[in-house]
């Protein structure tokens, strides 16, 4: 008796149960389901030639390799520094390690925009170091050197603020054992941290590279727009969308969403492998 | 004096400290204090007068009411979404679940167009709103929309865990003292959820501020109405006005660090409370 | 290899986590560093190991000071609290750990490794684990990995960090009776740290007291027990009857401030009045506790409870029950002069 009337009160009747399912399936569905829909639906809506004869253009082609430039610099670059960083943050006590985690997230806190903004503002045309630069006949801004450091820059924090929160969890004491047992620092590092964090490192991997490859805001300031130059994938889109040139545009988008559903697709393998084997990742 | 750093057996701390700082400096520290810099060689009379124009006071209104709205929005659907996804089974959850991380998947250009062909007067959604003269795509409301996709994440996957962990027998003991469900969910959930429905909400907003890629799009961007604060600066940028800019950039750091600043504040309070 | 110890001390901000240390180990000694937590025995331990420096002070490895040298070169085999196995390497693995690391020319075969490693998991009776993970073993079987990993570089030295601390009874009791064997086959100079009094004085050849930092005592388990040399030592080692000068003052023999401490196995029970010194008391409880009898007195005008502890036989000859008017007199008795201090630790 007691125990029926328990579990009717810890569960929500039959109606509000369908009732809260419905509406988040619901809101989910507008504002998840039906866009990812739709850039499929547009990208093919004309058909598999224009689709094709969209992501054939030279242009497209060259968005493509400046993308893939993009992020095979960024991902490598902050994966050593999240490494490094984690470390240690992870790994030793010392004065001014909350301001420096503080420090390694502001880029999130800066609008992507911004982040272009700064690097314009060292190495445009009127910038800090614009005259050197153009007395030395180096472009940056409006160059791949620049998109470049603004991938940089808005992908920063993603590997190390996946591994900090890892490393922390396991503790130092596998490396002392290691060091005691006569490693070297980096016999240490290879043989037993690497192998401890591998999944989070290349869940960290994962995100950043997505990020990188989309970002917008950030390369859209320092890009320039040169066509079959500086123009990364979304910049791409956003000169065909413009253009009014849709298919082209939903067809080179449709490229983009297959990368955000192999991401999530690979990130939810990674968290099942971590939690298959015992070392659940932390989000936050 | 006392040590700067403790004893350790471990190697590497100098060369991945350096390393850390060094690489720090470059990429982040150096080009943001650039921003500083720049705003400073305005002087306070030229930043105000940046500041002050019309222009810029509603492009800062656009984003900060349409980020707060959306914000909104993820709060009372996120919790929703968050509560289904914990308590409840249901075919195709796991998928579900997975699909709810995609606006940080999907690169936000791409959202945007879609975003604005779906909500457009003739879109798959826009035409039913058309009926009754409501434009969604073009006006505010579809920055509310566009921004709402963005940050539909952040309620979810702060909630989620918290609502885990909220214990089974901590409900069964309320309900056994004769609390009605409703009653539980206000009086015993609902406080446990509060920081972490404060935590998304700051998420959500922080993002939706500097927000650019999938607004720019749906927005329309007329000025004085649905132009926002980031476009602006584009805007200014292209006049060769870094300087403008700039001090739009400052100003939009400022305040959103002065409502961070408040969030924690309230989170604070709001713990503290807890504790007492 | 013998460990020789001066004037060691360690500082955590304003902590003194050692306060001058110091400290003999013979060659080949087993060692319990036993006190409560925070004593300043695990600190003490990981300086050794070289996890950690000394502020000052000397520590000298067979007359050599060692300070200088790094953990990796003092070849001193570390068993961690909670084992510390590498999770991602198989038992194997974990063992051949530190064979593996070594510069190449010092480096064994493949085949010498494998024939070492299989020698040391069946000294620790668990070769047929070889092939499994950290994670599949048992805390008592992880325990004898972490052994086996530390003494297949050949160390000369043994540290042991709480070894059985997170393990439960029954495999705790078995597993320090192995320790104590297997530290009999290979005579390596051994410390463990320990919370429990009673697992350092049935495995260790002699005993460090420690307290707040400071070594109370240094002595084998037998003096450990039968004449500790502070108030400390008395209190934390095996059960103890406390008495005031100012109440028992023919006992305590002092007219100052003196505390007297004795064991409950220590003090004679009587129905008749022995002589002027014997206490009348009454019984409050009797309890056959397996081989022992418990028995609870206390005086008629104070509710201070003093605990007697009695053999079977000797229960038996004379029997007590509850309400039963009583003399009794301690057979031995150990007094010390109370300054401040030891008035607060007694409370």
């Amino acid at each position: 008796m007691v125990q029926v009337q328990a579990r009717i009160a810890t569960h929500e009747s039959k109606g509000v149960t369908l009732l809260l399912i419905g509406t988040a399936l619901l809101y989910l569905l507008l504002f998840l389901g039906l866009p990812l829909f739709a850039v499929f639906y547009e990208a093919f809506r004309k058909g598999w030639e224009l689709y094709w004869a969209a992501l054939q253009e030279p242009d497209a082609w060259s968005a493509i390799k400046l993308t893939f430039i993009a992020a095979a610099i960024a991902v490598p670059a902050n994966l050593v520094f999240g490494v490094a960083a984690a470390w240690v943050i992870a790994k030793f006590e010392f004065k001014g390690k909350s301001l420096l985690i503080t420090l390694i997230d502001l880029p999130f806190a800066v609008s992507p925009v911004v982040s272009g903004l700064v690097y314009v503002l060292l190495f445009g045309a009127q910038g800090w170091f614009g005259e050197w630069l153009s007395a030395h006949d180096i472009k940056l801004i409006f160059a791949v050197p620049g998109i470049v450091l603004a991938t940089i820059f808005v992908t920063f924090p993603f590997i190390a603020r996946e591994l900090i929160p890892l490393m922390q969890a396991q503790g130092k004491e596998e490396e002392e054992a290691a060091v005691s047992l006569g490693a070297s620092g980096w016999q240490t590092f290879w043989r037993v941290t690497l192998p401890n964090i591998k999944w989070g490192l290349l869940y960290g991997v994962i995100l950043c590279n997505a990020r990188a490859m989309g970002e917008f805001g950030a390369v859209s300031v320092v890009s320039g727009h040169i066509r079959g130059m500086t123009n990364t994938l979304p910049l791409h889109v956003e000169i065909l969308y413009n253009e009014y040139n849709f298919v082209a545009a939903f067809s080179v988008a449709s490229l983009l969403a297959l990368l955000a559903l192999v991401t999530l697709l690979v990130k939810s393998l990674v968290e099942w492998q971590a939690k298959r084997s015992g070392e659940p990742l932390h989000h936050g | 004096m006392a040590q700067f750093k403790a004893h350790s057996v471990l190697p590497g701390f100098n060369l991945a400290l350096g390393y850390t700082l060094l690489y720090l400096s470059l990429i982040v520290l150096v080009p943001l204090s650039a921003l500083f810099f720049k705003t400073a060689t305005l002087g306070w009379g030229g930043f105000w007068e940046v500041a002050s124009s019309d222009r810029v006071l509603s492009a800062l209104r656009v984003t900060f009411v349409t980020s707060c709205a959306a914000a909104v929005v993820n709060v009372v659907f996120g919790l929703i979404v968050a509560w289904v996804l914990v308590r409840y089974r249901f075919f195709g959850k796991r998928v579900v679940d997975a699909l709810v991380d995609l606006p940080f998947a999907l690169p936000t250009a791409v959202a945007g167009i879609t975003l604005a062909t779906l909500y457009a007067p003739n879109g798959w959604i826009g035409q039913y709103f058309a009926e009754y003269d409501i434009k969604i795509a073009y006006t505010p409301l579809g920055i509310v929309v566009a921004l709402t996709f963005i940050g539909l994440p952040f309620v979810v996957r702060t909630v989620q865990p918290v609502l885990e962990d909220v214990e089974a027998e901590v409900e069964e003991a309320a309900a056994s003292l004769g609390a009605g469900r409703w009653a539980v969910f206000r009086r015993v959930i609902f406080p446990a959820l509060y920081p972490a429905l404060l935590t998304g909400f700051a998420l959500a907003f922080a993002r939706a501020i500097g927000e650019y890629g999938s607004v720019i799009f749906i927005a329309g961007n007329m000025p004085y109405i649905s132009e926002i604060a980031p476009l602006l600066i584009v805007a200014k940028l292209e006049q060769y006005d870094y300087a403008g800019a700039t001090a739009i950039a400052v100003l939009m750091l400022l305040i959103s660090f002065g409502f961070l600043l408040t969030i924690n504040a309230l989170q604070w309070w709001v713990s503290r409370r807890g504790v007492r | 290899m013998s460990i020789t110890i001066e004037h060691l001390n360690k500082q955590f901000g304003s902590y003194r986590a050692l306060n001058d240390i110091n400290l003999e180990v013979n060659s080949g000694e087993l060692i319990a560093l036993l006190g409560p937590s925070g004593c300043g025995k695990t600190s003490l331990l990981r300086i050794i190991g070289g996890l950690d420096v000394a502020d000052s002070g000397s520590l000298l490895f067979h007359g050599e000071d060692v300070q200088q040298r790094d953990a990796r070169e003092r070849n001193v085999g570390f068993v961690f609290q909670h084992y510390a196995l590498f999770r991602r390497m198989t038992v194997f693995e974990n063992v051949a750990f530190g064979l593996r690391v070594k510069p190449k020319k010092e480096r064994p075969s493949d085949a010498e490794i494998k024939r070492r490693v299989h020698e040391l998991l069946s000294l620790v009776q668990l070769d047929y684990l070889a092939d499994r993970y950290p994670a599949q073993l048992s805390g008592g079987q992880r325990q004898r990995i972490a052994l086996a990993r530390a003494l297949a570089v050949e160390p000369k030295i043994l540290l042991l960090d709480e070894p059985f601390g997170a393990l439960d009874a029954q495999v705790r009791k078995e597993l320090r009776r192995w320790l104590r064997r297997l530290h009999d086959e290979l005579h390596i100079t051994s410390i463990f740290v320990t919370h429990d009094q009673e697992e350092a004085l049935e495995v260790a050849d002699r005993v460090v007291v420690m307290n707040k930092g400071v070594i109370e005592q240094v002595g084998t388990p037998d003096e450990i027990y039968a004449t500790p040399a502070s108030p400390f030592v008395y209190q934390f080692i095996g059960n103890v009857n406390l008495f005031h000068s100012r109440d028992h003052a023919s006992w305590t023999g002092q007219h100052g401030d003196a505390v007297a401490y004795t064991r409950p196995h220590d003090i004679d029970i009587s129905h008749v009045q022995q002589d002027a010194t014997a206490l009348p008391v009454e019984v409050k409880l009797v309890r056959a506790i397996g081989s022992v009898v418990r028995v609870e007195v206390s005086t008629q005008n104070s509710s201070e409870l003093i605990e007697i502890e009695l053999s079977r036989e000797r229960f038996e000859l004379a029997p007590l029950a509850n309400g039963d008017k009583v003399f009794i007199r301690p057979r031995q008795i150990r007094v010390f002069e109370t300054g401040a201090q030891h008035e607060l630790s007694a409370a």
